[in-house]
């Protein structure tokens, strides 16, 4: 059996086709989420069918997650993100404790039971200084894109401290550490450190380990290094980790299809 | 599978109304279709929310959004109003029990940004006063005695002050300034009696140190002795203790609706009508007798649905526990759109539902349940209860709705969701709802979609 899963995020949307029968990912794919999100679904999902060799007519069943899941009207039904990305890092790394996401406007923090049943979770959505976003609005402050701005972090000596819990205030207080000479790797790791000690009040203590790491922001290295030193614990970067809910959403579509 | 009842919007209601009297429905005084309120009022917000289909829900709702034209004319027929405010259920019955005295909970005024959809600009008016937005939605109450539009000045204002809502001391400590006169009254902390003290027992299952309760009782007689001189009648023990058994015909027939609602093997009610008829405990919402009147019928009407077996939501709904009110109502409409019912609440007046105990001396009987107030305890016990009614009515999650600037919920809230979490291993999870929750209704809709499927999977499991 083959099923689908689309993650329509606020940044990106993603697609994984999961072939059941091999437990494997047979075809995957990625487009920057727009206003006319049905049709980028969708267009997206026929780019990857074609790439995947495959028909619709092969696919048994499609799952929509993320915050644009209910835009996606070819799904057979939606499941939220919390729950794919679980059960996505759970298929990866059966291992997995604790998972943190950040995503483009939110960050969350998933704990998970043996057998990678979701035990609870937390969201930090009323601000953007938690999020990917942040990276964006620096990334653009900078005049850099966002793999370079990763990249910058680790030229960093001493990370500039951003202070402010609103990045529109940070925004400003980036601006005054510019005049002030502060270099451009300092503030994006600064950046990084400040999103990464906000994820702290929402991980809790004890910290339950293995911590995945996962959702587009896990790609940025420098991001992965600040959120260890501020959790004080290893974190690992889920395969893929753009992909986790999409495959997630893919896995329990055969559960909604059986 | 049963047919779900329908919720209806208001302007579904409006066709339902007609269909009503045309079958030869008969209301109270102030009854009527639902939309007038938009009309008459401006409560804009009834227009985004799904209301119960019966005529109880009808009646319940038109006692509620009729209290400021109930108040007037009570005034109009001579009775002095007393605003209650903080306490939440133990000063309204000694004001009830007084003829010519009518209690209201000014407080009240918290849920008018959201039926008012802010049209009101009572919260800026709050911020114009000097209250803003780090402060709980109840600063509403100031803008509200500023324009005097959403309830008549009072003749008296009572404040518990001490161990309540800082956010409230504050906004009435501002109010004060600005002129209104409060008769204040001291609430201790309740403490755990130590060694050497005498222990009293409240309601709800906790105790106290009686010298706490002798404090309260003392504070409580002094206020009687505001109410009876505003009413030029001594309010003395042979008052009040008729005046707590009519208290108690309430509160058992709250505690009647409760029991079938939430021990119902589906929701015959849905959860916003519940969140408005547990309010009722709170002052009666202006008329004690009318509200005994309103929560019958609400009972019926429910143990009618669940001899018949008609609910609501559907039979595989997941079972959720409520903590804190909501400042959005809409938010309540949520749980059921997500896949939830309602199966238990604290509302954090715990003690407005508990009986007053009728075997004691009156004022120490007010007195203990004043004290058993969960505002003004640990929150150790409010997770304690919320435990002890998760476990009751089988509950498979736990929401915690969070108020927005209200300072005691960032801590209580980690604490009551880890308590039930350690004892019960139910997920909660906490929502912010601010007066106007449009714009989060993706997020929240997330959050409880994912607790509701968190649920599911447990049941799988």
């Amino acid at each position: 059996m083959i099923s689908a899963g689309i993650d329509a995020g606020s940044r990106a949307i993603k697609v994984v086709l999961f072939d059941h029968a091999n437990s494997r990912i047979v075809g995957q794919g990625i487009a920057d989420q727009g206003v006319e999100q049905q049709r980028l679904a969708e267009q997206l999902y026929e780019r990857t069918l074609r790439e995947a060799g495959l028909e619709r007519a092969q696919v048994q069943a499609i799952i929509a997650t993320g915050y644009g899941r209910n835009a996606v009207r070819f799904a057979g039904t939606t499941i939220t993100e919390i729950t794919c990305h679980a059960r996505g890092v759970h298929h990866l790394k059966p291992d997995a404790r604790t998972i943190i996401e950040i995503g483009g406007q939110d960050s969350k923090v998933i704990h998970l039971e043996d057998g990678g049943r979701v035990r609870d979770f937390a969201m930090n959505d009323r601000c953007a200084a938690g999020t990917g976003r942040f990276l964006e609005v620096v990334a653009a402050r900078l005049g850099v894109d966002l793999p370079t701005l990763s990249g910058l972090s680790r030229q960093s000596r001493s990370p500039a401290i951003i202070s402010s819990t609103c990045v529109v205030f940070a925004e400003t207080e980036i601006i005054g550490l510019l005049a002030e000479g502060a270099s451009a790797p300092d503030i994006a790791a600064g950046v990084q450190k400040s999103i990464a000690t906000r994820l702290i009040s929402l991980v809790g203590r004890p910290i339950a380990g293995p911590v995945y790491f996962t959702g587009g922001v896990a790609l940025q290295a420098g991001m992965v290094r600040a959120l260890e030193e501020a959790l004080a614990s290893p974190v690992q970067v889920a395969p893929q980790p753009q992909y986790t809910g999409a495959l997630g959403a893919a896995i329990l579509a055969a559960r909604v299809a059986a | 599978m049963n047919a779900v009842l329908p919720q209806l919007t208001l302007e579904q209601w409006d066709a339902r109304y007609a269909e009503l009297v045309r079958g030869g429905l008969r209301e109270p005084a102030y009854g009527g279709p639902l939309s007038r309120h938009v009309e008459r009022e401006g409560d804009l917000r009834l227009r985004q929310l799904r209301f119960d289909n019966s005529a109880a829900a009808l009646r319940l709702w038109n006692f509620l959004l009729t209290e400021n034209e109930r108040l007037r004319a009570a005034r109009d027929r001579g009775d002095r109003l007393v605003g209650t405010m903080k306490d939440l259920g133990t000063v309204p019955v000694l004001a009830y029990s007084l003829p010519g005295l009518r209690a209201f909970y000014p407080d009240g005024a918290w849920w008018t940004p959201c039926l008012m959809e802010c049209s009101d600009r009572l919260l800026q008016q709050a911020e114009a006063l000097g209250i803003d937005a780090s402060f709980c939605p109840v600063r509403a109450m100031l803008g509200a005695f500023h324009s005097e539009e959403h309830f008549p000045l009072p003749d008296l204002l009572v404040c518990s002050a001490g161990a309540v809502c800082d956010d409230f001391s504050a906004i009435a400590q501002r109010l004060e300034r600005l002129g209104q006169r409060i008769v204040w009254w001291e609430m201790p902390r309740r403490r755990p009696p130590e060694a050497h003290e005498a222990v009293c027992a409240l309601p709800g299952g906790l105790t106290a140190p009686q010298l706490q309760v002798d404090v309260v009782r003392e504070e409580l007689q002094r206020v009687a002795g505001a109410l009876g001189e505003l009413a030029g009648h001594e309010l003395d023990a042979a008052l009040v203790a008729p005046g707590i058994r009519a208290a108690n015909a309430v509160r058992r027939q709250l505690a009647a609706l409760r029991a079938t609602v939430y021990g119902a093997q589906g929701a015959p009610l849905p959860a916003l009508e519940m969140l408005v008829a547990e309010m009722l405990a709170v002052h009666f919402c202006s008329d004690r007798e009318e509200c005994l009147g309103v929560l019958r019928e609400l009972l019926a009407e429910a143990q009618a649905r669940v001899a018949v077996g008609k609910f609501v939501t559907a039979d595989d709904a997941v079972r959720i526990y409520w903590v804190n009110p909501v400042a959005d109502l809409r938010a309540m409409n949520l749980l059921e759109e997500c896949g939830g019912r309602l199966c238990g609440t604290e509302f954090m007046f715990t003690h407005a539902l508990d009986l007053i105990p009728e075997d004691l001396p009156p004022f120490e009987a007010l007195a203990r349940t004043a004290l058993a107030d969960p505002m003004v305890g640990p929150a150790r016990d409010r997770a304690r209860r919320v435990v002890a009614e998760c476990r009751r009515y089988r509950a498979e999650a736990v929401v915690v709705a969070r108020i927005p600037g209200a300072s005691h919920c960032p801590w209580e809230s980690e604490l009551i969701r880890g308590q039930v979490h350690a004892q019960t291993g139910l997920s909660a999870v906490e929502l912010e709802i601010p007066p106007v929750c449009d714009a989060l209704l993706p997020t929240l809709r997330t959050r409880l979609q994912t607790v509701i499927e968190i649920a599911r999977t447990r049941r799988k499991s």
